[in-house]
């Protein structure tokens, strides 16, 4: 009998060890770009000929973290949400707690937050409405912030702002992305802002501030600038 | 995560009430957090330079509305385009403001702090300013368990004062509970309300919480089209959400921009003034036809909903005690 319990104390303490050996790192970090170099706060670029433009803010959502192998999800990060914000280093990189034992060959993640989370009140952490990133006048998060000034914006301090967000049918801006990834610690991901720029005459699209078509339209391109950073 | 203590209290729903559409597992009422709620209220900290506080356009003795100003001002004595509503019996709205801008209860407070005509203030101020506080370090940690103060803590203690706004203590209460009668009149009048308003004007809340035109013409010095701001949807043209009645003796003026001084005005409006467009809510599309006496009887009706216990709460006034 005592034989007994001494095994299943030593079969519950090694699992204990086991489990405790079991779970790994993998960090994800988005790295914020301009075309082929890295996008900085104030630096001037171009995006046509006789252009320049400065990108004075990007922060976005990114929600309910997947990975998913052959299609299948494997494991999803509980409470997943996460501000991005380029003028804040430490936030580019999320790292996620999973079991050393999965197999994965794909990243899934949302652009945004979910219509439920939207409504459900008061958040804290990263969706605490001191963010920046919630509207006072009409309730709902910002998924997606870019703030900066190009010459072609003929508007006051020649600024542009795109706000994307909207939760409620038919405006609904959340997205998902999914994309291809090694099984490493690591995985890094480009956004490209000049990418996102491209589809976006800047003469007339200098202010998305609402709900509506246009921001629906800004956010699916939006996801296709998320990529795999060729190493 | 909820804060949960020894110390959380529940909600109380009157009797034969519906369930409250607020989740109440997700903010746990507690005394402490409704006091922080209250002070808070009271409290123009909230706003830019500290002039107006939430009181300043709800207050308690007009059930938690502005008299006396059809459109309500901010700071710098700047105005605003639509009448405050009054603020009572929230727990059973899913939605606020006049267009149904606002989803929840808990962000309400963040529309007046931020609005350039209201508090003209942002919430990433304010919780720098209350930290700042020894009182509200003190405030928040007797609330929350923890004197690091966040915009999450601030709404939702904002939200558990204004979740014990009830009104539920009226004659017209007191007649449903049958301990006391209408009179003659009123009943008369609690017949004409039945026919004519209670389809919009629902009981015991007195509004169905829906969007409806009533059929007021667009004030062209506003171009206030209401809840197609917030839907983009045509037929949503000039709908506005139905106001409760509760209290209305002293909630005046009525409509969203507060054309309307009198109770009086108002009957007029729905027997004479009525216009007919693509919106108007299909209980209008037929004229209200009332005689003057039928106006006297449902006037006194209407006046069963004064709650003076409501008005009058040492609960929901200034915190004399608590706001240093």
């Amino acid at each position: 009998m005592r034989f007994i319990c001494s095994a299943i104390v030593c079969v519950l303490f090694c699992v204990n060890i086991l489990s405790a050996q079991t779970n790994k790192i993998h960090a994800i970090t988005f790295h914020p770009m301009y075309g082929e170099s890295k996008l900085e706060i104030d630096s001037s670029y171009k995006l046509g000929v006789n252009d320049n433009l400065q990108i004075e803010a990007l922060k976005f959502y990114i929600s309910s973290i997947e990975l998913l192998d052959k299609g299948k999800v494997v494991w999803k990060e509980d409470n997943s949400f996460h501000l991005i914000d380029i003028s804040n280093q430490k936030t580019l990189t999320v790292l996620c707690n999973i079991p050393s034992t999965i197999s994965y060959d794909q990243v899934k993640f949302n652009l945004g937050i979910d219509s439920l989370t939207n409504v459900s009140g008061a958040m804290g952490g990263d969706l605490d409405p001191t963010k920046g990133m919630y509207w006072t006048w009409q309730s709902g998060y910002i998924n997606f912030k870019l703030e900066g000034k190009s010459n072609v914006c003929k508007t006051r301090l020649n600024e542009f702002q795109l706000h994307l967000g909207g939760y409620q049918s038919p405006f609904n801006t959340l997205r998902s992305v999914v994309l291809d990834v090694a099984q490493n610690e690591r995985a890094d991901i480009s956004i490209d802002i000049k990418q996102l720029l491209k589809t976006i005459d800047l003469s007339t699209q200098h202010h998305i501030m609402s709900p509506g078509a246009e921001a629906i339209l800004v956010s699916e391109n939006a996801i296709k600038t998320f990529s795999i950073q060729k190493n | 995560m909820a804060f949960k203590s020894l110390k959380d209290i529940s909600f109380a729903v009157p009797k034969s009430w519906p369930k409250p559409h607020y989740d109440f597992t997700k903010n746990p009422l507690s005394t402490s957090k409704i006091e922080l709620g209250r002070v808070l209220f009271y409290d123009p900290i909230l706003s830019k330079n500290n002039t107006i506080s939430c009181a300043s356009c709800h207050s308690q003795y007009t059930a938690f509305t502005h008299v006396d100003h059809s459109l309500s001002h901010g700071i710098d004595d700047r105005i605003g385009t639509r009448n405050s509503p009054t603020l009572m019996n929230l727990a059973w709205h899913s939605s606020f403001m006049w267009d149904g801008a606002i989803n929840h209860l808990d962000m309400q407070a963040l529309a007046p702090i931020s609005h350039p005509d209201e508090m003209g203030e942002k919430i990433e101020t304010v919780v720098p300013k209350l930290q700042a506080s020894k009182n509200y370090r003190s405030l928040f940690y007797k609330a929350f368990g923890d004197s690091v103060i966040t915009g999450q803590h601030t709404l939702k203690a904002l939200s558990q004062f204004m979740l014990t706004l009830v009104s539920a203590n009226s004659k017209y209460d007191s007649v449903m509970r049958k301990q006391t009668q209408f009179t003659v009149q009123e009943k008369n009048g609690y017949v004409l309300f039945q026919k004519n308003c209670a389809s919009c004007h629902a009981e015991p809340l007195f509004t169905n919480l829906q969007f409806e035109n009533n059929g007021l013409a667009l004030d062209t010095t506003l171009n206030d089209y209401g809840r197609m701001k917030i839907t983009k949807n045509k037929n949503d043209s000039l709908k506005f959400k139905v106001p409760t009645l509760r209290n209305i003796e002293f909630s005046y003026p009525y409509m969203h921009d507060g054309r309307f001084k009198r109770l009086s005005d108002v009957l007029k409006h729905y027997t004479t003034g009525v216009q007919h467009g693509k919106t108007l809510a299909k209980q209008l599309e037929q004229p209200i036809l009332l005689s003057s006496n039928q106006r006297v009887d449902l006037t006194a009706f209407l006046l069963t909903l004064t709650d003076r216990e409501f008005l009058f709460n040492p609960k929901y006034s200034f915190p004399k005690n608590n706001l240093k």
